[in-house]
C-alpha cells in the first residue's frame, strides 16, 4: 500500500514538473520528487543511496536549480513549449498505455526471481570490488569543478576585455 | 515481489517518457535539463527494480550512489551553461542558440 502511495506522488510531482507555469515550482517540484525517490530507496532498505539521493538531489541540485532560475529571471523565456498544455493528459494516457503494454509483455517473458551470488555488505562493494571506480568518481567530481570554474572564468576574462 | 519489481519497473519507464516528453517539447533550456533530471530519476527506478530483481541490494546501492554523483555533476556543468548562455543571449530559448551552428 505504502509503495503504491510513493509511487502515485512520484508520477503526480513529475506531472507537476512538466506543467507548471512557474519555473520555480517546477524545481521545488523536482526536489519532492527526489524526497519521494528516496523515501522508495528507504522502503527497499537501501539507505545509503536514500540519503545520497535526499542530500545531493533533493537538496544541492535544488539549490543550483533555484539559483540559476534567480539568476536568469530576466531573460526572455521564449514561447514555452512546441504544444499547448491541454495536450499533456493526453500524452500522460498515452504513455501508460504504452507503459501496460511494455509491462504485460516483460511480465510473460520475465523469469522469476534469479538471486545473484550476493556482493555482501555495501561497504564490501564500495571500497573492495568498485575501488576502480571511486578513481573514476573522483576525476568526475574535478572534471565538473573544473568545468565550472573554466566557465566563470571565461566570464570575467569577457568583462576586463570590454 | 515480481509484481512490486514490475511496478517500479513501469514508473520509472514512464518517468523517463515524460522526461523525453519534457525535452522534445520544450523550448526552456532550464526546462531541457529538468527533462534530464526526470530521465534520472526514471533510471534510477529502474536501476532499483533491478537490484530487486537479482536480490543485491548492496550492489546496487553502489551503483545508484555512482549515478547520483554523475547526475549532480552533470547537472552543475549544465546550469553553469546556462548562466553563461543568458549572460550573451539574453534568452533561454534554444532557437536562439544560432552560434552553435556549424
Amino acid at each position: 500500500m505504502l509503495l503504491w502511495v510513493l509511487l502515485g506522488l512520484l508520477v503526480l510531482l513529475t506531472v507537476g514538473a512538466c506543467v507548471f507555469r512557474d519555473l520555480l515550482y517546477v524545481a521545488v517540484s523536482l526536489a519532492l520528487v527526489s524526497a519521494v525517490l528516496a523515501g522508495i530507496l528507504f522502503h527497499y532498505g537501501a539507505n545509503i543511496a536514500g540519503v545520497f539521493e535526499l542530500s545531493v538531489c533533493a537538496g544541492l541540485i535544488t539549490v543550483l536549480f533555484v539559483s540559476t532560475v534567480g539568476m536568469t529571471k530576466d531573460s526572455d523565456q521564449g514561447d514555452e513549449t512546441r504544444m499547448g498544455r491541454g495536450f499533456i493528459p493526453l500524452v500522460l494516457l498515452v504513455f501508460i498505455g504504452l507503459d501496460v503494454l511494455i509491462l504485460r509483455w516483460l511480465g510473460s517473458a520475465l523469469p522469476s526471481i534469479v538471486p545473484g551470488a550476493g556482493s555482501g555488505s555495501f561497504q564490501n562493494v564500495f571500497w573492495n570490488l568498485r575501488s576502480a571506480d571511486i578513481l573514476g568518481q573522483v576525476v568526475l567530481i574535478l572534471a565538473g569543478v573544473f568545468g565550472i570554474s573554466a566557465l566563470f572564468r571565461l566570464k570575467v576574462k569577457e568583462k576586463k576585455h570590454e | 515481489m515480481n509484481n512490486e519489481i514490475l511496478l517500479l519497473f513501469g514508473c520509472g519507464l514512464l518517468l523517463m517518457m515524460l522526461g523525453v516528453y519534457l525535452l522534445v517539447l520544450y523550448r526552456n533550456l532550464i526546462r531541457l535539463i529538468i527533462g534530464v533530471e526526470v530521465v534520472a530519476k526514471g533510471v534510477t527506478l529502474i536501476f532499483l527494480a533491478a537490484g530487486l530483481f537479482r536480490q543485491d541490494i548492496a550492489f546496487i546501492q553502489s551503483l545508484i550512489v555512482t549515478f547520483i554523483i554523475v547526475e549532480t555533476v552533470l547537472a552543475a556543468v549544465m546550469l553553469a551553461l546556462v548562466v553563461g548562455v543568458h549572460r550573451i543571449y539574453g534568452s533561454l530559448d534554444i532557437r536562439l542558440l544560432s552560434k552553435l551552428k556549424g
